[in-house]
């Protein structure tokens, strides 16, 4: 293998050739051989941009997609050079992890997709399927060679990436938030496995994550980026959150011990709007299928003024049972009703029946990936189309939507296209756009997932506001967190159809 | 819709003597036949060639059932474009039993291809024994590997466009509602790709022309064998419709 | 919000050598294969050297795309090719969706005039236009429709194996317009001319598979109705997708979102 790579950036920067701003600029900064390190910053300091440059994957010039300024080097050698240096040579210095795990899977079967690395670094073919096999017993990977990836969970999936990674033997292991989108127990079981890594290998590791408890024991040295250029900290973890953590935690880092409070209001409890006796939910891609429902038998009211919490790990049917209850798929068994303070003018009491535009003014939902339920060409269009369907009046229309732009910090941008926002602006318009209709029962998936701790807490005190103000919430999530400060009954859902009930929390 | 290319389904013989051959070769016979039935249109061309490739069906693996899953679809389009042409041609009834025949033999060695391999063993044999260019080949083959993961992502795209109001417009509005839930699969698919990109290029994928592979493909004498067979129907089919005179080159 | 402003000069194709050469090189080997002709062997009620000029132009044609691609400077890198393929994956489950709808709604409006449903043909051609416009590299229209065609056969389409050999010709139809632009023109009308190509390409396919024995005017109309269905669905269609994904920002890494202005 290729020994731990020293790493140094002298005036580095990159700008993306659609920007007008440097994602970063004037790095100076240097890693020794073996050394671990934690890069911090808000969102837009331009960490993954760092990560990608020293994988040497950022191509300037005209066939590339920005303009550099600097040098990046990695053992002296220019990142870029490096990379294609050691893809010829037939051994990796550099392993990249990301963060999501479906895009990041590159084959239909496990051991090939650990092999396709090998293959691309010219290994011969006699040595190619010992070493898959030796890097999947890294990683202590439960499935065999012909294991479809398509059935791994986002937990594995990572797993199989890292052996992957590992399989090229690199010197300088990089990972870019790589537990990001993986629930708590696959998190954990990720950070486990790198730190058997790290400790086997002797690898320099520079490592890019927004929640960042679990893995502070694995770094040794924390470095904190400026927007828009430089290092704004530098040392031993400790160090750096004693003098810095204050205010990396106001511009929505997770720091430990600095985490976001939002205070409870007090509410009473109102009506019930929602009432789901003996439910079973299921998609209608499974039900066609002839697989039996996710969700079975759970009995759960729905109350105005009160914030119900949905928990259960990944596969337990949390997201069926909101698509459910939010009335976008049909109950496969049991009854879902709606009340008349809810239903209003209506007749029909099944929220899967009602059209659209009496869907959206009774049971908003907001979805976990924001572009899924992006609909318009600007931020502005984007908050007026649930009111004009719902055949508000436009002066009515437009009123609100100023309101909703003032009230989630959307006004700077108002004619930006959806699609362009950053993750953070995503979340908050996609929670705007749904209450521009004014709906009585909000129904949330994994609203946090994701986000700095600056979104997250202003997303909390936003529903914490609307719950007091008399509005339903239902939130299913992994983010203890959020049903701590939010949540005024929870539903754990497991395996067994028993303990899909409500209770009190 | 769930569809994916992982591995061929249980009701095909994947052990069968054509279904182990090389799937270039198996390529190489829907190829040939293809060519030999788009010369000419008649019935006795496309019947014979149908014939033959049914009478060597048991050899491939794929048994009526998995032949009548796969294939009652095909069979409802070449009736109905029989028919059609029986109806509405100018020739009669007769030309409609060619135009049906023709579409069943020339779709046969293709249904016979999907069922008995695997998309990856596709590839490999595209980029090891065709010698496509073996870049293409992977990022395609990687890209396939999204198909069941974009289906899904339809399918939520179009709850979530319920849930904000959209979907009970006049037929117009329906249009509209429907190009943009298009436009939004595009864009989450385009934000899937360059990552996938970037997955691959981390791995050394692009650098240099050398790539070794760790599952060969190669041909063996059974693929011979295959191909030979295929030459046969093209060339035996031609023949019987010669021999019956009602053999006729089509783009005259 | 960005708005589409002219290329940067530095960033503008020329009309270069190789350009020139592919021409020439397309133009000698579609006059030698006219000089020299088919053989007139009699291939039963006519002889083969009927068939000299279609063959010659397609000859023609053909040397000049495949001197221009291979000329071509233009190098696709590893998200060009991931791109078209997962634009063409998309497409192929559109293809999919189509064939489930097709038979549904052609077989009424077919009873009406034979012909008609040839107007909903430009569906065939959407995936192979949007990926031509989306990644703007010489054969990407060929490989974006192809690839959709082997996912839409794979998946079972309709008309099994018969999809793969339609999407290359319709592909290469494509692909010809947009090389004959030599890679230079990806707005509207450029679309239209694209989308035309692959629905000639189409009904040529069509004529000699399916719509055998139409009368001639018959015939005529399929052809002409396919290209406008093509010009309309699949060029403008694609146009309006390309356009829309480059708003969205997702094309950023790709030569069609750095025409965007800086944002």
């Amino acid at each position: 293998m290729s020994g731990p790579v020293a790493v140094a950036a002298r005036g580095w920067g990159w700008r993306y050739g659609t920007r007008r701003a440097w994602a970063l600029r004037g790095l100076d900064l240097e890693i020794a051989p073996g050394e671990r390190v934690l890069l911090l910053g808000p969102s837009g300091s331009g960490k993954s941009t760092l990560l990608a440059g020293l994988a040497g994957l950022l191509e300037s010039g005209d066939d590339g997609t920005g303009d550099a300024e600097g040098r990046l080097l990695l053992d002296g050698v220019p990142a870029r050079a490096a990379r294609r240096a050691a893809v010829e040579a037939g051994r990796a210095r550099t392993g990249l992890l990301l963060q999501d795990p479906v895009a990041q899977t590159v084959l239909a079967r496990c051991g090939d997709d650990v092999a396709f690395g090998l293959e691309n670094h010219a290994v011969p073919p006699a040595q190619i399927w010992p070493r898959v096999e030796a890097a999947l017993r890294g990683v202590r990977f439960p499935y065999g060679l012909d294991h479809p990836t398509s059935r791994l969970s986002g937990g594995e999936r990572q797993r199989l990436a890292l052996a992957g990674v590992l399989a090229l033997r690199p010197g300088l292991l990089l990972l870019d938030e790589p537990s990001a989108m993986l629930d708590e127990p696959g998190a954990a079981m990720l950070r486990e496995q790198v730190g058997a890594v790290l400790a086997a290998t002797g690898a320099t590791c520079v490592l890019v994550e927004h929640r960042i408890g679990g893995w502070l024991d694995l770094v040794d040295r924390v470095i904190v980026l400026e927007p828009g250029g430089g290092v704004a900290a530098d040392g031993p973890p400790a160090a750096v959150f004693a003098t810095h953590g204050a205010a990396l935690a106001a511009r929505g880092v997770w720091v430990p011990g600095h985490g976001p409070r939002v205070p409870r209001t007090p509410r009473p409890a109102g009506p019930v709007l929602l009432e789901a006796r003996g439910l079973a939910a299921t998609r209608r891609s499974r039900a066609r299928l002839g697989l039996p429902p996710v969700v079975t038998d759970a009995d759960l009211d729905v109350r105005a003024g009160r914030a119900l919490g949905v928990l259960g790990d990944n596969g337990t049917g949390k997201s069926t049972l909101a698509l459910t209850l939010a009335g976008l798929e049909r109950p496969a068994a049991g009854s879902l009703v709606a009340s008349r303070p809810l239903l209003g003018d209506l007749t029909t009491p099944q929220p899967h029946r009602w059209r659209p535009r009496e869907l959206v003014t009774r049971i908003g939902t907001v979805f976990q990936e924001p572009e899924h339920q992006f609909v318009a060409g600007t931020v502005t269009e984007e908050l007026a189309v649930g009111p004009r369907r719902a055949g508000v009046g436009e002066r009515e229309t437009a009123a609100r939507v100023e309101e909703l732009l003032a009230r989630l910090r959307l006004g700077a941008l108002a004619r930006a296209n959806p699609f362009t926002l950053s993750g953070g602006e995503q979340r908050r318009l996609s929670v705007a756009a749904v209450l521009a209709t004014r709906p009585g029962v909000l129904v949330l998936d994994e609203p946090t997932f994701g986000q700095d701790a600056r979104t997250w807490a202003e997303l909390v005190a936003l529903l914490d506001q609307l719950v007091a103000q008399g509005s339903a919430v239902v939130a299913v999530t992994h983010d203890d967190g959020l049903v701590d400060a939010l949540a005024d009954d929870v539903l754990r859902l497991g395996p067994e159809p028993a303990a899909t009930r409500a209770g009190a929390a | 819709m769930t569809a994916t290319l992982d591995a061929p389904a249980a009701d095909v013989d994947t052990g069968a003597f054509a279904a182990r051959a090389n799937p270039v070769a198996k390529l190489a016979v829907g190829l040939a036949v293809a060519i030999a039935l788009i010369l000419s249109l008649d019935v006795v061309t496309a019947g014979t060639a149908l014939a033959l490739e049914l009478l060597a069906l048991p050899w491939c693996g794929v048994g009526p059932r998995a032949l009548w899953r796969r294939g009652r679809l095909l069979l409802l389009t070449a009736g109905a474009a029989g028919l059609g042409t029986a109806l509405f041609g100018v020739t009669g009834p007769v030309a409609g039993a060619a135009v049906a025949l023709r579409i069943l033999a020339v779709a046969l060695p293709g249904v016979v291809l999907v069922a008995t391999t695997d998309a990856t063993d596709l590839a490999d044999a595209l980029a090891q024994v065709a010698r496509l260019p073996h870049r293409f080949v992977l990022a395609a083959l990687a890209a396939t590997r999204l198909l069941g993961v974009l289906a899904d992502e339809w399918a939520v795209l179009g709850l979530a466009r319920r849930a904000r109001g959209l979907g009970d417009a006049g037929p117009l509005g329906r249009l509209r509602d429907h190009l943009g839930r298009v436009l939004a699969l595009l864009v989450v698919a385009v934000r899937r790709a360059t990552t996938l990109a970037t997955a691959m290029e981390a791995r050394g994928f692009g650098v240099g022309g050398r790539r070794t592979w760790a599952r060969p493909s190669r041909l063996h004498g059974r693929d011979a064998v295959v191909v030979g067979y295929g030459l046969l129907v093209a060339v035996a089919s031609t023949a019987a419709g010669v021999a019956a005179g009602t053999w006729h080159l089509v783009l005259t | 919000m960005s708005t589409t402003v002219p290329e940067a000069p530095a960033r503008t194709p020329r009309l270069s050598a190789a350009h020139l050469v592919a021409l020439a090189a397309g133009v000698v080997a579609g006059l030698v294969v006219w000089r020299v002709g088919l053989p007139d062997v009699p291939v039963w009620d006519t002889t083969l050297d009927a068939l000299t000029v279609p063959v010659a132009l397609t000859v023609g044609a053909g040397v000049g795309v495949v001197v221009i691609a291979a000329t071509s400077h233009r190098a696709w890198r590893v998200v060009d090719m991931t791109v078209a393929a997962v634009v063409a994956v998309a497409g192929g489950l559109f293809l999919l969706g189509m064939n489930t709808a097709w038979t549904p709604i052609t077989a009424p409006i077919g009873r009406v005039y034979p012909p008609l449903p040839a107007l909903l043909n430009g569906v065939w051609i959407l995936p192979g236009v949007l990926a031509g416009l989306v990644v703007r590299k010489p054969g990407a229209a060929l490989f974006g429709e192809t690839v959709a065609a082997a996912i839409e056969a794979l998946t079972g389409g309709l008309w099994g194996f018969a999809s793969l050999y339609y999407g290359v010709v319709e592909g290469l139809g494509v692909e010809v317009v947009l090389a004959l632009m030599l890679y230079r023109r990806f707005g509207p009308v450029a679309a239209m001319l694209a989308g035309m190509g692959g629905g000639l390409a189409l009904s040529a396919l069509d004529l000699t598979f399916y719509v055998t024995d139409y009368p001639p005017g018959q015939k005529v109309a399929y052809v002409v109705l396919s290209v406008l269905s093509s010009a309309v669905i699949a060029g403008l269609g694609g146009w309006a997708l390309a356009r829309g994904l480059a708003a969205s920002g997702a094309l950023a890494p790709l030569a069609s979102g750095r025409t965007a202005e800086r944002v």
